[in-house]
């Protein structure tokens, strides 16, 4: 370094920080490891994550406004505490994009489009079944001692299973699809130059946000909005996407987004352990996840749906963040499917045959629900790990 | 990367996660040691998925470009 000044110093630091955080693709271990300390901080501050409902409470304001549907929801997209996480996680992967530069619409063939409305709609049908995505059911369940969290992994697994099935099949019966590409132009201002900035601009308008919300008395939403922000710059960086959990371990028998899982929902369910057991929040808060045909039936349908639409309704979120035009189109799938399933069970009843939510320590006490839940993250790392050398469950 | 010679193309351009990966694994598996497959892919994803796959099953991975037409092409040896 020449430049030995205080000035100088900062200059070098700053931009190895910068070249850290935004130019190399984090550990995914480490993305696993914020996830978990920050979905305790929505918990702490609010509820447990989730995002599914932020999704329909969008697309029902849409319906709402374009007169399809006759009542308005009862929270605005802009109070609606899933949608301003939501939205901060969006925002949060856009800034993360075009700070890495990274920002670009991805475009897919016609096949793949078509592939991610059907996803969408057997994942926005199959969450309607389990309460859940695989953020607000299977993560967010199994962090809060939900036992459908456990029961909607079964249900998953099968899915993903079929899904590849589906998806090989696709591959070896069908033609190959027409490539496309969007065209980089020629020519013109090169914005990807500038895409940095953009991306400061980006924080700084979610940092503005914060502001805005607090000053209308609205710091609760505003929080969620900027802890999905942060949540969006993590599941960027480190691409964290849970539904790399069921189908690796099938597709190349890959185990390190498993143990991720493992490790993140260690901190969870630690965190969640310690605010519940000492009624920080209500035990009980966060477990509505039917055990039986809801996590398991509907787990079927999400996990079938994840791997044709590429994406969990969580990752999806930071997916579009970086231009995903078929992630954009799936998530519309996603949300109608979702709210005229929901409609449909209401309407008959259909909820009472589900199965019923169980808080597990209720069961089995904290005593031994914990030791348990240890030998359930170790044992199923263990799994995963021997699966990645001997490929005893990966199908082709 | 001139002196590779390429056994194959696989233009994957316009698939998304989990296609790449797929059909990348599919292709390696038919192919015999020592011949090198080229991957023309647009999903930013792979960039990540694609080496760490085939670093992990002992296939050899060349090279990664970013061409100027907007996909990136991997050099990958069998």
């Amino acid at each position: 370094m020449d430049d030995t000044t205080f000035l100088g110093f900062a200059k070098e630091d700053i931009k190895n920080a910068y070249s850290t955080v935004f130019e190399n693709t984090w550990p995914l271990w480490l993305g696993g490891v914020f996830m978990g300390i920050l979905v305790l901080m929505v918990f702490l501050w609010n509820f447990p994550w989730g995002v599914t409902g932020g999704y329909r409470n969008w697309i029902e304001w849409l319906g709402y406004v374009v007169k399809i549907k006759g009542e308005a929801p009862s929270l605005s997209p802009l109070l609606h505490p899933v949608s301003a996480g939501n939205a901060g996680i969006i925002i949060g992967a856009i800034g993360s994009a075009l700070m890495s530069r990274q920002f670009k619409w991805q475009v897919a063939s016609g096949r793949e489009y078509l592939k991610g409305i059907i996803g969408g709609t057997l994942m926005g049908t199959g969450v309607a079944m389990t309460g859940g995505c695989l953020g607000g059911a299977f993560y967010s369940g199994i962090g809060v001692f939900s036992l459908g969290g456990f029961t909607m992994v079964i249900g998953v697994m099968i899915g993903a299973y079929l899904g590849l099935r589906l998806v090989l099949w696709e591959v070896e019966s069908l033609p190959p699809s027409k490539q496309r590409i969007a065209k980089e132009k020629k020519g013109g201002f090169d914005w990807k130059k500038i895409h940095p900035a953009m991306g400061v601009a980006v924080f700084a308008l979610a940092i503005a946000i914060m502001y805005v919300y607090s000053y209308f008395d609205e710091a609760k939403i505003g929080g969620l909005c900027l802890l999905g922000v942060i949540m969006g710059l993590v599941m960027h960086r480190s691409r964290f996407c849970f539904v790399r959990v069921f189908r690796c371990p099938l597709m190349t028998g890959d185990a390190e987004m498993v143990k991720t899982a493992c490790l993140s929902l260690t901190i969870y369910a630690l965190g969640s352990a310690v605010i519940k057991w000492s009624y920080l929040q209500p035990d009980t808060m966060g477990v509505y996840h039917p055990v039986g045909l809801g996590t398991i039936g509907g787990g079927i349908l999400f996990g079938t749906g994840m791997i044709l639409l590429g994406s969990c309704a969580s990752s999806a979120l930071w997916r579009m963040g970086e231009g995903n035009t078929k992630i954009i189109v799936g998530l519309f799938a996603f949300s109608i499917a979702n709210s005229v399933a929901r409609t449909f069970f209401l309407e008959w009843d259909l909820y009472a045959y589900f199965g019923p939510s169980i808080f597990i320590p209720e069961v089995l006490s904290w005593h031994v629900t914990l030791p348990l839940y240890a030998l359930f993250f170790v044992g199923w790392a263990l799994l995963a790990n021997w699966n990645e050398e001997s490929e005893k469950f990966v199908i082709f | 990367m001139s002196d590779v010679v390429v056994d194959k193309v696989l233009d994957l351009r316009g698939l998304t996660c989990p296609m790449p990966l797929l059909k990348t694994k599919k292709e390696l598996k038919g192919m015999k040691a020592g011949q090198v497959l080229e991957v023309w892919g647009s999903d930013e994803g792979s960039k990540k998925d694609i080496p760490d796959f085939v670093n992990k099953k002992k296939h050899e991975f060349i090279s990664l470009e970013d061409v100027a037409e907007g996909y990136t092409k991997y050099l990958i040896r069998a």
